[in-house]
C-alpha cells in the first residue's frame, strides 16, 4: 500500500516515492508539481493567489504561486534533488463562476497559472505538463515514482488524464 | 488583519441573528416552492481554511454552489450549497418538464441564481436591519462541480488576510416526507475586519 498524503489549500509537502500526493477539488487554485526523476524526489503545492500584496505578511507560503514555488525549491534540493534535473506540472486555474463581466483571462485561476509559468521560467526549471483552466475543478494525484500527475474532473468532459 | 477572537456571548449574539436572517431565507424559500423549509440552529466555526471543504461534506462531492459577495457596511461572501438531487428537484418544482440537470442549461442555472438570490436578500436584509447596517448583496454566480473547486474561489478573498476562516452554517431542510424534499447549506464568511466591525455593531466586549 502506497502512503497518501493529502495537500489541503495553502500547504505544501515535499516526499519522496513511494508516496502519492493528492489535491483534491481544484478550482481557480493551482497545484505546482516539481519533480527530479533521477532522485524520484517531488513537491506540491496547493496555491491560491498568485502572489502576496508588499502589505500581506506571507505566513504560510503554500498560499502564493510565488512563495510556494521558491519553497517547494529550496525543500526538494535539501531533501536531494539536483537542480539541473527538475520539472514542473501545474494544474488547477479555473474560473468557476461564469460572471457578466468576468473575462477568463482576468480571474484569478488564469493568473495564478499565467504567475507559475513566470516564476518557473525566470527560475529555469522546465515546465513539461500543465492541465490548467477551463470551468471545471480537477483532482490530482500525484506519484512520486514515476513523477506522473492523474488528473480527475467531474464535468471537465474528461473522466481521467494523466500527465 | 487576523481574525478577531470572539467570546462565547459574542459567538451567540451571531448565532442569534444569523438565525433570524436564516428564518426570514427559509420563509422566501418557502414560499417560493411550497414546502415547509425547516433550519438547524447556525454553527459558528473557526477553522483553518485548508479545513473548509470537508465541512461541506467532502473536495469531491458534486455540488451546485451559487455565491455572491457581501457589499455595503460590511464585507464578506455568502455561498449557497446545494446537493445535486436538491438542485433537480428544485428545478422540476419552478420549471415543469425540467428534469434535466438544471445547472447545464441556461433556464435551470438562471433559475438557481435566483434562488440564490432571493435567499441571500432576505438574508442580508434581516441581518442588516438587526445590526442598522446596509449590507449589498452583488450579482450571483453560480458554479456547479467539486465542493472543494466551488468554495476555493470564495475563500481567495478572505485567505488573503488571514489562515482562518469564520463560518456560519445553516442547514435547512424541506419539511416534506418522501423523496421529494430539499436540502442544503447557507454559509456566510465575513471578512475579518467585517468581523471587528459587525461585533461592534452587534455590541458587548471582545
Amino acid at each position: 500500500m502506497i502512503p497518501r498524503f493529502r495537500v489541503g489549500i495553502a500547504q505544501m509537502r515535499i516526499a519522496k516515492d513511494p508516496v502519492i500526493l493528492s489535491a483534491l477539488g481544484l478550482g481557480s487554485c493551482l497545484g505546482i508539481a516539481l519533480y527530479d526523476p533521477q532522485v524520484c524526489v517531488g513537491g506540491l503545492a496547493h496555491t491560491l493567489l498568485p502572489a502576496p500584496r508588499p502589505q500581506d505578511e506571507i505566513s504560510r507560503p503554500g498560499k502564493f504561486v510565488t512563495s510556494a514555488i521558491h519553497t517547494l525549491l529550496q525543500e526538494i534540493l535539501a531533501a536531494g534533488a539536483q537542480r539541473e534535473n527538475l520539472q514542473a506540472k501545474i494544474m488547477g486555474g479555473a474560473n468557476m463562476f461564469l460572471s457578466l463581466q468576468a473575462n477568463a483571462e482576468e480571474g484569478i485561476g488564469a493568473r495564478n497559472a499565467a504567475m507559475a509559468r513566470k516564476v518557473l521560467e525566470e527560475l529555469a526549471i522546465p515546465l513539461v505538463a500543465e492541465d490548467v483552466g477551463g470551468h471545471h475543478g480537477r483532482t490530482i494525484e500525484f506519484h512520486l515514482a514515476t513523477g506522473t500527475v492523474q488528473v480527475r474532473s467531474l464535468r471537465g468532459g474528461h473522466k481521467e488524464i494523466t500527465l | 488583519m487576523n481574525l478577531p477572537e470572539l467570546s462565547k456571548s459574542q459567538c451567540d449574539a451571531l448565532r442569534e441573528i444569523s438565525n433570524i436572517g436564516m428564518g426570514h431565507a427559509a420563509t422566501a424559500l418557502s414560499q417560493l416552492i411550497g414546502q415547509t423549509i425547516m433550519l438547524r440552529v447556525p454553527r459558528i466555526t473557526v477553522t483553518d481554511i485548508s479545513q473548509v471543504p470537508d465541512l461541506l461534506g467532502g473536495a469531491e462531492q458534486l455540488v451546485a454552489g451559487i455565491t455572491l459577495k457581501v457589499l455595503g457596511d460590511a464585507r464578506g461572501a455568502v455561498l449557497l450549497i446545494f446537493p445535486q438531487e436538491s438542485i433537480r428537484r428544485l428545478a422540476s418544482m419552478l420549471i415543469p418538464g425540467q428534469s434535466e440537470d438544471p445547472a447545464q442549461n441556461e433556464m435551470g442555472a438562471s433559475l438557481l441564481r435566483e434562488v440564490g438570490n432571493i435567499l441571500s436578500s432576505a438574508f442580508l436584509n434581516a441581518l442588516g436591519g438587526l445590526l442598522n447596517m446596509t449590507l449589498i448583496p452583488s450579482i450571483p454566480m453560480l458554479a456547479y462541480d467539486m465542493a472543494g473547486a466551488v468554495v476555493d474561489e470564495v475563500l481567495i478573498e478572505l485567505a488573503r488576510d488571514s489562515d482562518l476562516a469564520l463560518l456560519v452554517e445553516t442547514e435547512f431542510y424541506g419539511h416534506d416526507a418522501g423523496n421529494s424534499s430539499i436540502s442544503g447549506h447557507f454559509l456566510l464568511l465575513p471578512d475579518p475586519a467585517s468581523l471587528a466591525i459587525m461585533m461592534r455593531a452587534i455590541g458587548g466586549e471582545a
